[in-house]
């Protein structure tokens, strides 16, 4: 049967060492969580983290890295797009945050005293 | 001259053109498809931070033991079945039988993935946890939140497991050749990449 990829390129220890990495990189976001850092700062952190695993997965895994630049440019480009779209309903949802009903402090539950 | 001879490169017996992506169609329909789902994904997780900003009595409740740590294991056994992906993809691609092996064992953690998943969705749910209720008082829509973004990955992994299963049966057999595997591959590790995402938004952002 005609092969489907090069049989050249990265060997199975190159990829076991990149499986290696991804998970040392699962191991600093667990530390990261108990750190203590600021929840702005977590996140961050941890998005970053989660992007760069996401790159090494797409690039070797999905041997992105080593398929024609047009798929690159005809896919991801597009995604990000997307995503950056989304990034614009963040204003609404701290919006919703200062519109919810203030609890009153004098408010007693019907049927008290 | 006609416009066909103009503009495509006739060869003996058959009128080809060249391929822009260099490589078969199922492989570029599988991408289009990871890229359509990747977006599918993205909102879902958008979403969730939505809610989770604009709700102040947000709920965290997942210890490290035995939650936390259970995740740890869970992406410990889908990066594992992503190396087992990857050396059958190798081995199908040399023409060797061992790729069955591969797929084998891929299959075999993409199910204990999806067992202890199911394990935690159901301690969660004799706790009281469902998509509309939150037992310990907090906004219900961590519930919607937390078995929506699992519920949909874990589709995504059961399918996933029976796709590579009727892949390896078909191969054995000499019906299907080493392109299948291969694309199959980049949706499994696809699948992987997505809870790269889910873990750390998901569990751990929710940790107390």
């Amino acid at each position: 049967m005609p092969s489907a990829e090069s049989s050249s390129g990265p060997g199975m220890k190159f990829y076991a060492v990149l499986w290696a990495g991804l998970l040392g990189i699962v191991i600093v976001e667990v530390l990261l969580t108990y750190a203590g850092l600021r929840p702005l700062a977590l996140t961050i952190s941890l998005l970053a983290l989660a992007l760069i695993e996401a790159a090494v997965a797409l690039l070797y895994f999905m041997h992105l890295k080593h398929e024609r630049p047009i798929l690159f440019w005809s896919l991801i480009p597009a995604l990000v797009f997307v995503l950056v779209l989304f990034d614009h309903l963040w204003p609404d949802a701290f919006r919703v945050t200062s519109m919810r009903l203030p609890v009153s402090a004098s408010s007693t539950p019907a049927g008290g005293g | 001259m006609s416009h066909a001879e103009l503009t495509m490169q006739q060869v003996h017996g058959a009128v080809t053109e060249e391929r822009p992506y260099g490589f078969q169609s199922k492989k570029l329909v599988m991408w289009l498809f990871i890229i359509a789902d990747a977006a599918t994904f993205g909102a879902l997780l958008f979403a969730y931070g939505y809610v989770r900003v604009g709700s102040p009595d947000w709920t965290k409740p997942f210890a490290f033991s035995p939650t936390i740590l259970n995740g740890i294991v869970m992406t410990f056994v889908l990066l594992s079945s992503s190396l087992t992906m990857l050396g059958a993809v190798r081995a199908a691609s040399a023409g060797r039988r061992s790729a069955i092996r591969w797929l084998s064992a891929t299959m075999l953690l993409g199910t204990a993935f999806a067992a202890l998943h199911l394990r935690e969705w159901f301690t969660m749910i004799r706790e009281g946890w469902s998509p509309s209720h939150n037992p310990l008082g907090g906004s219900p829509l961590f519930g919607a939140a937390f078995f929506g973004i699992t519920g949909l990955h874990l589709l995504h992994v059961v399918c996933g497991v029976i796709a590579i299963g009727v892949v390896t049966l078909l191969y054995r057999r000499g019906r299907l050749d080493a392109s299948y595997i291969e694309t199959t591959g980049l949706y499994w590790h696809f699948v992987d990449l997505v809870w790269m995402f889910v873990f750390p938004l998901v569990y751990l952002l929710n940790a107390r």
